[in-house]
């Protein structure tokens, strides 16, 4: 009936795009008009950028208007020793913005949440207070005048014009390809669960910088434009934090995360706000405050997101599912391969590990070892540091004291993305699958190493989707591909899980209670599938409460309490181990399995 | 179901307040279009920092537009005033006064208030080759720019703002004379020329700098700053203020016991009964500053503008920062009844070669806008003020000096 | 010397004033960790209403405590059920997002109700001071500081002393555990967020004689704020009394030794130095989520 929606889309964005670059040379265009599309572009741009580091990545700064600061005031003082149009000097404000966004992301991205969110308004006050306290270099309060432009006053506002609707060009693009890359991948995997990406060989430092790198650098090549356009800069005008809500609330009342949001945002706000200009005191404010506050509270989402629901709801539900296949072979992983490698030695080694958190001693000197090619069980009591003793070996957590070794290599002080990359995956107690992403994009998720050019190569590869297919179907998860990831029942997200380290080829898996939450059958295909992996080569950890699961699985067994082994052995030695009954088991244990075992 | 809701709700809110917003807007959307009246456009700060003396010189804009209109108008047309709001932001004063050239088409500009706002804003104006006569904006930079079409409507640049107190000054014997000054001054674009100007010329006359420091505009503690100025042992303090400071800065003094024999302070101590208010009148006895304006002196159409003020605001004197607005418009209606029509650079240049006189005396300009006068410099006594240099324009023979302590 | 203890004992007196409006910051972190940034904006109200009492009635602004306290703690609570009760369970920015834009509704509204004009409280005493072997102790200052203490003190008999201020603390720590303990723990939220807007109440009259305002005035106050809770560990109401007297001398030395300059610098050093090497302040707990990875 209808053009389908995409190109429905496509279409509309073209006319408009035209539209915008024929306008100035429209004869009912005048300057006003103009200049009020220049400032929209402007904000556009701005948005854009933001939407990078807190839409895609999820870590919202207030301080994204500094960079239009650092721009500007980078051409207004080149311009004020050298005599080239500022035109020409604006990208070396985007190099600028981008240098200060490398330094200061390197140093900051260490930061979370709210903290996050202060340091980076206090950093757009201090580039102000830097700016108006180094009067040698910036003019102090006087701010700095650039030269007006010596080009006749019919086409004075053009080349303005053109820069910044190719500035925010640039920006749709920018924003668009990081979508599509593995970068924008891994960025919203950081923004869904860092812990998780990080787990799963997200080399989260290096996105993190890049991505706030990526968020400054065009903002600070608009600035130098806009600094020319203004002819005057000051420190007040150019770090004003009710610029930074504006990129806000243009952002969020667009759709924060999506790739038009930002500019649609821009088209509503930047008009808006010209409109109510002229009205009384204070109604401004009052106006974009409450503004702001409704699109919190009632549409946080953004309108991008929610017309694109909206529309696809009386479109009926999209994709079709994928048939069912019977899984046929095991996936073949490749066994770890240690240079070092000899039967029987340990794969992962713990010596003398020690964490605590506050007064609480969670481990207190646990050692034990897991030997290679074994299916290792790990049982305690509540509080035994169990989960504490697995945060340690992942990478989650640092030790307060001892190591851990992986292969022989000392791993206790390397970030979790290098633990994973030398073969070591991890599940988590309460499933942790990126929730908003499907589950064929989380199982493609993970990366087995880190490098410049992977960044921008496409977000799923052939050779990577034929992979994920054929885990899934190990899994048993086919059907549910396309389906998104928070869906899914606790025991199908454990399955998915499962799946997307198999993505590593891990010689190590550590599972953290498999069995938890999950019903007989499903603790039976998990089984299933553990055991198929572990004739493959794989080593498993197992963390568990099912004892008949753990007591038929495993071999060896070791016991956890107090932060501490107090005994290892085969199963039915644990069983009979008085230390472990009591710590433990409790003295009526035996006798039930006694009555159990035929 | 819930979730649905509370979108549609959500985009109701939106939609609400987006129609609020528009439906509130609505002025400025171009007059009846006749062509008997000549439209004026102006941006003012009637919101954020500036909007005190922004919401004044709109006043004094209403004010000369309705004296002019009472007396047949400009050229034989009624005047309509345009005023916009810039909210004391740059971003919007570029964009306000592109609406007024383009959009509006507005036959004549004024200019708006505080050079951080008339920079780029007389930017606009120059590119469109419109005259931009500005109430306020006496910063050096002002004028370092080559235009042609700026002119300043005040007696003198922010650096000559202080000359007739540092003349004063140094004309007093000596053992009355102070020995040592200290300079505090905000970091304002205004304040701190007209302090450094003083300085300067205080120094060559041989009186020591024993202080002088410059705070951020968002100082609210003067404390300290006082007590450090005490123990300096300042006998003449200048203080460049803006307003909120200088009354702070006082309550300081006030605070740690120091009285200076000689205080000078910019634009703060012309507020007059808002001033006197909020640091209480008698202490107000021999501070001096220097103004553009006074209400009794004998210029023209200066009784009538005080009154028509008066009348329409209550029984209110007005600030000087109405009455530069309303010598502002002088001056442009001046030009426009001289050259008989509203062509710019004819404009331009009866202006660049004439005198005007206007309610703050004559004022003339040289090839930058810079205006060549001398400001008038004022002293509180008893609880009012008065004009006390130059002599020709003074409202009182007597000074007031050493200041008397503070009252209390 | 004299000079230097004349300095200390203004950076101190002032100090103790920042502690109380600090004070309510960081009772609502540390119970629900949401930032207030509209907390400075609820000053500025809090101070006009102060102003409107003076003029009106002629009110003593140290007695309009008795007033704006309640005054505020109701609209604390009218807020937090109105906004901030729909946006606990969002991502910790949106909530920041929401007391942002809070603060500038508020900035508006003081805006057109009582103009952009400076505003201040003058009772006799605002500008006389106590003479004290050579030094001079501001009277505003030092019965505002008094005043200070004495909320802070009942603040904290409160939360030690009473079941209501001992379920706070409970569910500051542990949400999860109070509420198996029988806390109601959205009740709880909803009166934390009150008595932290309540003490806006006394901060802003205290406020009010103190300075000048005026509605944008609030930024000001925010940062200052901020970088107390952030030095003293969020969530830790000795440490924010510790670290607004070290603010306030930090200030007061910067003034008066390095330059009046940088003293407003001062509050955004802090914030970015502390959260970068020592994010939990100087008494805050170290939160399990905040470990570098």
């Amino acid at each position: 009936m209808t053009l389908p929606r995409r190109g429905l889309g496509r279409i509309a964005i073209g006319l408009v795009a035209t539209g915008l670059v024929l306008y100035p040379l429209i004869g009912s265009a005048n300057a006003y008009r103009e200049t009020v599309l220049i400032q929209i572009f402007l904000l556009a741009v701005m948005a854009g950028g933001w939407n990078i580091i807190s839409g895609y990545t999820g870590y919202v700064s207030l301080g994204q208007s500094a960079f239009l600061g650092i721009g500007a005031y980078t051409v207004g003082i080149l311009s004020m020793h050298v005599a080239v149009s500022p035109l020409l000097l604006a990208p070396l404000g985007g190099i600028a913005a981008a240098l200060i966004a490398i330094i200061l992301g390197a140093v900051i991205m260490r930061t979370r949440g709210h903290s996050f969110v202060i340091i980076t308004i206090a950093f757009l006050f201090l580039m102000q207070a830097l700016a108006l306290n180094l009067p040698g270099i910036t003019g102090g309060s006087n701010g700095i005048t650039l030269p007006l432009p010596d080009w006749s006053n019919d086409t004075q506002q053009l080349p303005f014009y053109y820069s910044l609707l190719g500035l925010m060009a640039l920006s749709v693009a920018l924003s668009w390809w990081i979508r599509r890359s593995k970068f924008g991948t891994g960025l919203i995997a950081i923004r869904e669960d860092e812990d998780k990406a990080a787990a799963i060989g997200v080399r989260t430092s290096v996105y993190k910088i890049l991505s706030f790198t990526a968020s400054a650098v065009l903002i600070g090549v608009a600035g130098g434009v806009y600094a020319y356009f203004l002819t005057f800069i000051d420190p007040r005008g150019m770090f004003d934090i009710l610029v930074s809500v504006q990129i806000v609330l243009a952002v969020l009342l667009g759709g924060r995360g999506t790739l038009w949001g930002p500019v649609v945002g821009a088209f509503i706000i930047l008009p808006l706000s010209e409109a109510t200009n002229a009205s009384s005191q204070g109604t401004h404010f009052v106006l974009f405050g409450g503004l702001l506050m409704a699109v919190v509270l009632f549409l946080p989402q953004g309108l991008v997101p929610t017309l694109n629901a909206f529309w696809a709801r009386r479109r009926g539900e999209p994709s079709p599912r994928r048939p069912a296949r019977v899984a046929a072979e095991p996936v073949p992983v490749a066994p770890y391969e240690d240079p070092h490698d000899r039967d029987g030695l340990p794969l992962l080694e713990l010596e003398a590990l020690v964490k605590r958190f506050g007064g609480v001693t969670a481990v207190d000197d646990c050692s034990f070892e897991v030997r290679r090619g074994s299916i290792t069980g790990l049982i305690g009591p509540n509080g035994s540091g169990k989960t504490t003793i697995f945060n340690l070996v992942s990478g989650m957590a640092r030790a307060d004291s001892g190591r851990v070794l992986l292969g022989g290599e000392r791993i206790d002080l390397m970030v979790p993305w290098e633990r994973a990359y030398l073969g070591m995956g991890r599940t988590f107690q309460i499933t942790r699958l990126f929730r908003q992403m499907t589950v064929f994009e989380n199982v493609v998720a993970p990366l087995p190493g880190f490098s410049w050019r992977q960044l921008g190569a496409d977000a799923v590869s052939g050779p990577e989707a034929v992979r994920a297919e054929e885990l899934l179907d190990f899994v048993g998860m086919a059907e549910f591909a396309s389906h998104q990831a928070g869906h899914l029942s606790f025991g199908q997200q454990k399955l998915v899980e499962l799946a997307q380290i198999l993505m590593l080829d891990p010689s190590l898996i550590l599972l953290d209670e498999p069995a938890g939450g999950i019903n007989p059958t499903a603790i039976d295909r998990m089984t299933d599938l553990i055991v198929k992996l572990n004739q493959r080569g794989v080593t498993f950890l197992i963390v568990e409460h099912n004892m008949p699961m753990v007591l038929g699985l495993c071999d060896p067994v070791m016991v956890l309490a107090d932060g501490r082994c107090i005994a290892q052995g085969h199963p039915h030695e644990i069983q009979a181990n008085p230390a472990v009954l009591d710590a433990y088991l409790g003295r009526g244990w035996g006798e039930a399995t006694e009555r159990l075992e035929v | 179901m819930g979730r649905r809701g509370s979108k549609l709700l959500g985009i109701l809110a939106v939609v609400a307040l987006v129609t609020a917003a528009c439906s509130s807007s609505d002025d400025g959307g171009g007059g009846d279009g006749d062509g008997g009246t000549i439209k004026i456009g102006a941006s003012l700060p009637l919101t954020g920092d500036f909007s005190q003396p922004g919401g004044e010189a709109k006043r004094g804009y209403e004010i000369w537009q309705q004296l002019t209109n009472e007396n047949g108008g400009l050229l034989g047309k009624q005047v309509e005033l345009t005023i916009l709001d810039d909210a004391s932001d740059q971003n919007t004063v570029v964009s306000d006064y592109n609406r007024l050239i383009s959009q509006e088409k507005v036959d004549l500009l004024l200019g708006t208030f505080s050079s951080l706002l008339n920079l780029p804003a007389s930017a606009v104006a120059e590119k469109n080759d419109m005259v931009y006569v500005e109430p306020a904006g006496g910063a050096p930079d002002m004028f370092s720019r080559g235009f042609t079409y700026l002119f300043f409507a005040q007696q003198a640049t922010a650096t000559h703002q202080g000359d007739l107190f540092s003349q004063y000054i140094l004309s007093l014997p000596e053992g009355e004379r102070p020995t040592t000054a200290a300079y505090p001054t905000q970091d304002d674009p205004f304040a701190a020329p007209v302090i450094d100007g003083i300085r300067a010329q205080l120094e060559a006359g041989g009186i020591e700098t024993v202080y002088q420091t410059v705070y951020p505009p968002e100082t609210t503690n003067f404390d300290t700053i006082a007590s450090d100025i005490k123990a300096s042992g300042a006998e003449l303090v200048a203080h460049g203020a803006v307003f909120e400071d200088g009354i702070g800065m006082i309550r300081s003094f006030q605070k740690v016991g120091y009285s200076p024999a000689s205080f000078f302070e910019t634009s703060a101590p012309s507020n007059s009964s808002q001033f006197s208010d909020a640091i209480g009148l008698q202490n107000t006895e021999g501070i001096f500053y220097a103004v553009s304006w006074h209400p009794d002196t004998d210029t023209p159409l200066n009784a009538e503008f005080v009154a028509a003020y008066k009348a329409k605001f209550d029984g209110a004197v007005p600030a000087e920062d109405a009455a530069d607005g309303f010598a502002a418009a002088q001056v442009l209606q001046a030009a426009v009844e001289a050259t008989g029509g509203l062509d710019q650079a004819a404009i331009r240049d009866y202006l660049h070669a004439n005198s005007v006189d206007t309610i703050l005396g004559t004022l003339s300009w040289d090839e930058t806008g810079a205006p060549q006068q001398a400001f008038l410099l004022a002293q509180w006594q008893d609880g009012a003020s008065q004009i006390v240099l130059p002599e020709d324009l003074a409202t009182t023979d007597a000074i007031v000096a050493p200041k008397p302590d503070w009252a209390s | 010397m004299t000079h230097l203890a004349q300095t200390l004992i203004l950076g101190l007196l002032i100090g103790g004033v920042y502690a109380l409006m600090a004070s309510g910051l960081t009772l609502i972190f540390g119970v629900m960790k949401v930032i207030n940034v509209a907390q400075g904006a609820l000053l500025i109200l809090a101070a006009l209403f102060t102003f409107e009492l003076w003029t009106r009635t002629g009110m003593d602004p140290m007695v309009a405590i008795l007033v704006t306290t309640p005054l505020m703690f109701g609209l604390g609570w009218a807020i937090y059920r109105l906004f901030v009760a729909r946006v606990r369970n969002a991502p910790i920015s949106m909530t920041v997002l929401l007391t942002f834009a809070l603060a500038i509704t508020l900035e508006g509204v003081m805006g057109v109700v009582w103009k952009n004009v400076f505003r201040s409280v003058t009772p006799g005493y605002f500008t006389r001071s106590f003479h004290v072997g050579g030094l001079f102790i501001p009277q505003a200052q030092l019965y505002g500081c008094g005043v200070a203490l004495l909320m802070l003190g009942l603040l904290f008999v409160f939360l030690t002393k009473t079941w209501s201020g001992r379920a706070i603390r409970a569910a500051s720590e542990n949400a999860q555990g109070a509420q198996l303990v029988g806390v109601n723990v959205n009740g709880v939220a909803a009166m934390t967020f009150a008595i932290g807007v309540a003490t806006t109440g006394a901060g802003g009259s205290i406020l009010s004689v103190l300075y000048s305002f005026f509605p944008a005035s609030h930024y000001l106050w925010i940062s200052r704020l901020l970088g107390i809770i952030v030095l003293g560990g969020m969530g830790s109401l000795p440490g924010a009394f510790i670290a607004a007297l070290m603010l306030g001398v930090a200030e007061a030395l910067t003034q008066t030794y390095i330059s009046t300059r940088w003293a407003t610098v001062v509050p955004y050093v802090v914030i970015l130095v502390v959260l970068l090497i020592r994010p939990q302040g100087l008494m805050g707990s170290k939160l399990r989520e905040d470990v570098a990875a």
